[in-house]
């Protein structure tokens, strides 16, 4: 494999990478090379294989572009090839960390959060009453599916609610 | 029937939010015992706010939040990554369900929900923009 063929495969690999969820568009950019240089289809979906456990090893255990290189010219790869990966490496990494830290489990992920508030008029009970009422609608993710929770506070809940939130807003911070 | 007719006076008053003596005893029929009718006004009129309370707080409304609890954890791995400090809140909301269907046992649930940095700093601002309209509202 020249090293123009292995730069435009090491960019495949790095955009399949950044974007793993775009599986059909990996796929076909493989055949594609694999075509444009006349490699056949198997044995370059097996390079591909064991070269993509390079990175996501290196990404599991924190990996610099130093030992990516050493890890690569360990596996037989020629050092050109290997400091390009490398570099290649060095770039990805910080959105690729980011991605994964993303992907990391999160138990009722809060998704997304509605509002609207009023006052309440009249009841059964009082003919007027005149109290204003929030009403939150918060839109939890369990698992593959979302549910959504309403409820309601009164003034002094919401002020302290929103105090607390602001405590745990210092407290996330101070750790970041 | 007394009983009943009582019950029907108290609702009244609270449902009309009559506040006064004299509101209260233009209630009464013209020949109603005078003692009786001033003694009556004297104990609803210590009642009434009470009574206001209570209906207020037992008005039908969608579940409320009773209780909330926070803590703050540092993720340090994953099977994705071995090491890393990563922060996240785990917000507990004590919600209790609608007390007039409940009567005397409400069902009080507790929900669990993970919030990441970024989502804090939403809800944050939702927050705000929420306090910003509440005072718009009050200061008319």
């Amino acid at each position: 494999v020249s090293s123009q063929q292995f730069s435009a495969l090491t960019e495949v690999l790095f955009r399949f990478l950044s974007e793993p969820r775009e599986v059909e568009r990996f796929l076909t950019q493989l055949s594609d090379f694999a075509t444009v240089n006349k490699i056949s289809l198997g044995p370059l979906k097996n390079i591909v294989k064991s070269i993509l456990l390079v990175p996501n090893g290196a990404l599991k255990r924190n990996l610099s572009s130093e030992q990516v290189r050493a890890d690569f010219i360990a596996l037989g790869l020629s050092e050109e090839k290997a400091s390009y990966f490398a570099e290649q490496w060095k770039l990805n990494s910080p959105t690729l960390t980011r991605l994964a830290v993303g992907q990391t489990l999160m138990i009722n992920q809060l998704v997304d959060m509605e509002w609207k508030f009023g006052v309440t008029a009249g009841s059964s009970e009082l003919e007027k009453v005149g109290s204003i009422f929030l009403q939150l609608k918060l839109v939890i993710q369990k698992g593959s599916r979302t549910e959504n929770v309403c409820m309601e506070l009164t003034l002094p809940q919401f002020y302290s609610f929103l105090h607390e939130m602001e405590r745990v807003k210092t407290a996330l911070e101070s750790f970041s | 029937q007394l009983v009943s007719a009582l019950h029907n006076l108290t609702r009244h008053v609270v449902y009309r939010g009559l506040t006064t003596a004299e509101d209260i005893l233009s209630l009464f029929p013209e020949n109603f015992h005078q003692n009786l009718k001033n003694l009556l006004t004297k104990i609803i009129l210590e009642n009434i706010s009470a009574w206001r309370n209570e209906a207020q707080a037992s008005q039908i409304s969608l579940p409320r939040l009773v209780d909330m609890d926070w803590r703050v954890d540092i993720k340090t791995s994953s099977d994705t990554i071995n090491r890393m400090a990563v922060p996240t809140c785990l917000l507990q909301l004590k919600i209790q369900e609608d007390a007039a269907l409940c009567r005397n046992s409400p069902v009080v649930s507790a929900l669990t929900v993970e919030l990441s940095k970024e989502t804090l700093d939403t809800m944050l601002e939702g927050l705000g923009r929420i306090r910003d309209q509440l005072s718009a509202v009050a200061n008319k």
